[in-house]
């Protein structure tokens, strides 16, 4: 380790969903020998099963790359992958903050879109050199010099000399690399002043306790030596630091400008927090690292186990998410239909999607979410305000003097001839027309405020199949305002099911009353009885559907040959019904409390 | 009480419906199939003869088509090497067009006194459409033949355009044959048959269809002195099938020949569906089994559930109990409450409601443990 600080460069990738950023970075360390070509599995970074299935990244991760440059010095680069979707913007944050530089790829097919321009800027709100890349110059649809035209047009950088390349056959990759020298600026910071490390993230590990992701601003850091964050009065011997290479990979130190981890035994989540300043005992830092910003969870929903008895084991698993998503939010709940469980707040409907897919998969846990909302401002009529996140505890109609819901500034990129149908659904969702840009001849910007709790069911869905996919969309959350908001009760053979209960605005809870009847009345499996499925508001009747009675469910034959057969049609069908959860007498299909929501008017 | 089972896989063409082991183009493998059948009857019921065997079924394919010999034949061999009862019932599947007077002389001769026609339905283009060979009055020719012998028929419910009407027309022409017994099927599109691509294009009755026609049968039928005495089973009291009876009380029962199933010892094995496979084990002296699964404990009393609540009786308490040591009312409480709206209890016996027959699987599985 006798590369000196100004070899180093700590940069991160940034760019729209899907414009290649997994892959650029599955090419820089192949190039730089990180990995054997043969033993390159797709998409190294995104280890999570999730984050390769969809082709997402969902956290960060970082990695240390050694490379050789043209002038024949040697130069450690420590890339710290962010998550492209608009909901982990928070964790995209995290990452810039233990960087200098950030790439800023751009797809040449598709040019500037919603998230480029919400990543670009959260990177030059962070002070970061920005160096752009043109990706995608394999595919014969590729318009560099548009792209390169709407880099400098829309966001004001300077892209003449931005690489060409693409992440996919390797095509320019040197290039950036060359590029990452020149344009990402070295890390300053003194390796004799007190120890400064920033925790950027953290997992826990059943061996070592909690790995703290970290970036040394100022200081070394040895095994051996006593630590202790500004946070938390506790004190930790280290027990091993290393880089990421890019497994992780111990080393003797980290000093100023490296990238690494930190391990001291530390049993306990709380005390390493994500975004605290980690600094030694015995030669403190006076004034902590800034920090981050606390992600505020924007969606609520209830998350419960699918078997009552696995209530322990559910709570375990979602502290476990919650160790390095800080974002993730926990609160235990009750509900008459479900028992007991978690009320849990989450960044946006992808985070939500992807804390149950893990919470079902790496704990093997059945769960069922309800409906997501959001968290209203109740003003009472006694003068008090209440946050109810959750359509139980809104209190009764009689002590509610008036009701706040949370409202976005949303900003939409699109080609022109999509703006119709886009400011229809803007309409339609609510929401206030702000202000039409025209980017340039093929780029309108579209602003809107809009109500979030029409944005968290289908908005996302719907956009895309109205503009065939060519929109893109970001958002951040503006506020409070007043609404006419009312509680939408569902009953299921007479009896209100709490966990299906939502807020709507009153101008729409007749449409989605009717909606969700008929959704459920699609969801809910025939049964031995009719069972009526009934909409109310404040007690009023607003839509009534009908789950028939079955009419026939039995094997027709059984003889001699057929037992075993059957006897297996006859496991499987209880299989079936293992998925579903009973309440009262009536036997719900778990992903019903969140299907019942995907009704968009179109269909 | 235990059954024989006799399959013949052969027929003269295939019905739209079937998927049993039947191979229309491998009647010039009769003669080989009956020497091995008549071995495999030996090696089982020399290993068997401790056993009274009361009932014999042979069903196919289609048993009727074969010359009569080889049926004789096979009877021949199992009186020869079986134990059997006084009383023995003994069917024989026909098809309506294979029949004629030297056929049924032979059977009854050898003692056959049940005879299972298999209709379907009592309408020419019904019949055309699934590939039957026969017509409805090929039916009543063969009724004729078998004038005052005890006559069984199989009819499906289902079939694309089938009406309430014409289901209880068919019954009447049943009923005119002489018929005491009904067996009546919902069809079940089996994928691989030529109906599965009917069923997937819609053309065949909705289950609730089915389920009304099935209703308005059943009183029909009731009208008409046929007691529903399993869920597709209707007859005269005193013509009960028997054999199949004997399924659903759980009941053991060897089967012989291609596809054929057994239940012995809490064994459940099944012989291969392939003629040749079958013709080479059986004359290299092995057991032309392919399958083969130890009932456990629990998989025992979940069976004798599943199987007697098909009847109209439903489960024998104090039979359960003295066969698995149980005490039935506390070990099913649960279940028992839940199904108690669909539930007839007794001390002895506890069936399903006469009404809630057809939609009985979620009941059942009620009862499964696990």
């Amino acid at each position: 380790m006798s590369i000196s600080k100004e070899n180093i460069r700590n940069f991160c990738i940034v760019a729209h969903i899907d414009h290649g950023k997994s892959t650029l970075a599955d090419r820089l360390m192949e190039k730089t020998g990180q990995v054997k070509e043969r033993d390159m599995e797709e998409q190294l970074l995104d280890s999570m099963d999730l984050e390769r299935e969809r082709g997402i990244t969902i956290k960060l991760t970082p990695v240390r790359m050694l490379y050789t440059a043209r002038d024949g010095k040697e130069y450690i680069f420590n890339l710290i992958d962010t998550p492209g979707h608009v909901d982990f913007s928070y964790e995209v944050s995290r990452s810039l903050k233990a960087c200098e530089g950030a790439i800023l790829i751009v797809d040449a097919t598709q040019g500037v879109q919603a998230q480029t321009l919400a990543n670009a800027y959260l990177a030059i709100d962070n002070d970061l050199e920005i160096m752009p890349v043109i990706n995608k110059m394999d595919l014969a649809s590729a318009r560099p010099d548009e792209a390169k035209e709407e880099l400098e047009n829309i966001l004001g950088i300077p892209a003449d000399d931005a690489p060409l390349i693409s992440a996919k056959s390797g095509l320019n990759i040197e290039e950036v690399l060359e590029q990452i020298i020149t344009k990402v600026p070295a890390p300053k910071g003194d390796d004799d002043k007190p120890l400064k490390a920033l925790i950027f993230d953290s997992y826990y590990d059943n061996f070592k306790g909690v790995i703290c992701f970290v970036r040394i601003m100022d200081g070394t850091v040895k095994v051996g030596k006593k630590i202790k964050t500004f946070m938390s009065d506790k004190e930790f011997t280290v027990t091993e630091v290393g880089v990421f290479a890019p497994k992780m990979f111990p080393t003797d130190k980290l000093s100023a400008g490296d990238v690494g981890y930190i391990a001291a035994s530390v049993k306990s989540i709380e005390d390493t927090a994500v975004g605290d300043t980690i600094t030694e005992v015995e030669n403190p830092a006076t004034e902590p690292l800034p920090g981050y910003k606390k992600a505020l969870p924007m969606v609520f929903s209830g998350v419960f186990p699918l078997d009552g008895s696995k209530y322990n084991d559910l709570k375990d698993a979602l502290l476990k998410l919650k160790l390095n998503d800080a974002a993730l939010s926990i609160e235990p709940d009750n509900s008459a239909a479900l028992g007991f469980g978690f009320r849990c707040g989450f960044l946006g409907l992808l985070h939500m999607d992807v804390i149950q897919e893990r919470i079902e998969r790496e704990f093997d846990l059945s769960i069922i979410t309800t409906a997501p909302s959001v968290s209203y401002k109740v003003y009472k009529t006694d003068g008090s305000m209440l946050m109810v996140e959750n359509p139980t505890h809104l209190p009764p109609t009689t002590e509610i003097d008036y009701m706040e819901e949370p409202v976005i500034n949303a900003s939409i990129l699109t080609p022109p001839e999509y703006v119709g149908p886009i400011m229809e659904l803007c309409q339609y969702k609510r929401g206030v027309y702000k202000d039409m840009v025209y980017l340039d001849k093929s780029r309108v910007e579209l602003k809107y405020t809009l109500p979030l709790n029409e944005i968290i069911y289908d908005f996302f869905d719907s956009l895309k199949s109205r503009t065939k996919g060519y929109a893109s969309f970001d958002y951040d959350v503006s506020g409070y305002q007043k609404s006419d908001l009312v509680k939408l009760d569902l009953l299921l053979n007479g009896d209100i099911c709490d966990a299906l209960s939502i807020i709507v605005h009153k101008d729409k809870a007749y449409e989605r009353g009717r909606q969700i009847a008929e959704r459920l009345k699609d969801i809910i499996p025939r049964q031995m009885f009719e069972i009526p499925v009934q909409a109310c508001v404040g007690g009023k009747i607003i839509a009534r559907e009908t789950v028939k009675a079955y009419r026939k469910d039995v094997l027709a034959k059984c003889y001699g040959g057929d037992v075993t057969r059957k006897k297996k049609l006859l496991e499987k069908q209880k299989e079936g019904k293992k998925k579903m959860r009973s309440i009262g007498t009536v036997e719900i299909p778990s992903e019903a409390f969140i299907e019942i929501l995907k009704t968009d008017h179109d269909k | 009480m235990a059954g024989i089972y006799i399959h013949i896989p052969f027929c003269r063409s295939k019905c739209t419906y079937c998927d049993f082991a039947s191979y229309p183009r491998e009647l010039n493998k009769v003669e080989s199939y009956f020497a091995c059948l008549y071995r495999e009857i030996e090696g089982r019921g020399r290993e068997l003869k401790d056993r009274v065997f009361s009932t014999i079924y042979i069903g196919g394919g289609t048993p009727s088509i074969v010359e009569p010999k080889f049926i004789v034949g096979a009877i021949r061999q199992i009186k020869k090497f079986f134990t059997l009862d006084k009383d023995l019932e003994i069917t024989v599947e026909i098809n309506p067009g294979t029949l004629d007077e030297e056929k049924v002389k032979a059977y009854k001769q050898v003692g056959i006194n049940r005879f299972s026609i298999g209709l379907q339905t009592g309408y020419d283009d019904q019949l055309k459409r699934l590939n039957r060979i026969h017509t409805a009055k090929d039916f009543l020719i063969c009724c004729n033949l078998l004038k005052g012998e005890n006559i069984s028929a199989d009819i499906l419910l289902g079939l694309a355009g089938q009406t309430e009407e014409q289901v209880k027309k068919t019954i009447d022409l049943c009923i005119a044959g002489g018929v005491k017994h009904i067996s009546s099927y919902a069809l079940t599109p089996e994928v691989g048959t030529p109906i599965y691509t009917d069923y997937l294009n819609g053309e065949l009755l909705s289950d609730d269809e089915v389920a009304d026609i099935y209703d308005k049968m059943r009183a029909y039928l009731k009208g008409k002195g046929f007691n529903r005495y399993e869920v597709s089973n209707f007859a005269i009291p005193g013509y009960e099938s028997k054999h199949n009876y004997n399924y659903w009380q759980r009941g053991e029962y060897i089967g012989l020949g291609v596809s054929a199933s057994s239940h012995i010892n809490n064994r459940r094995f099944t012989n291969t569906y392939n003629i040749d496979e079958y013709l080479t084990a059986i004359i290299y002296n092995k057991a032309p089994e392919i399958s083969s699964d130890v009932i456990d404990f629990e998989d025992a009393k979940f069976e004798t559930i599943m199987l007697a609540l098909r009847t109209e009786k439903g489960i024998d308490v104090k039979k359960f109990n003295s066969e698995f040591d149980a005490d039935f009312f506390v070990e099913y409480k649960k279940a028992l409450e839940k199904n108690r709206p669909y539930l007839n209890i007794s001390e002895d016996f506890i069936s399903i409601k006469e009404e809630y027959l057809y939609v009985e699987n979620g009941i059942i599985l009620e009862f499964m443990k696990k």
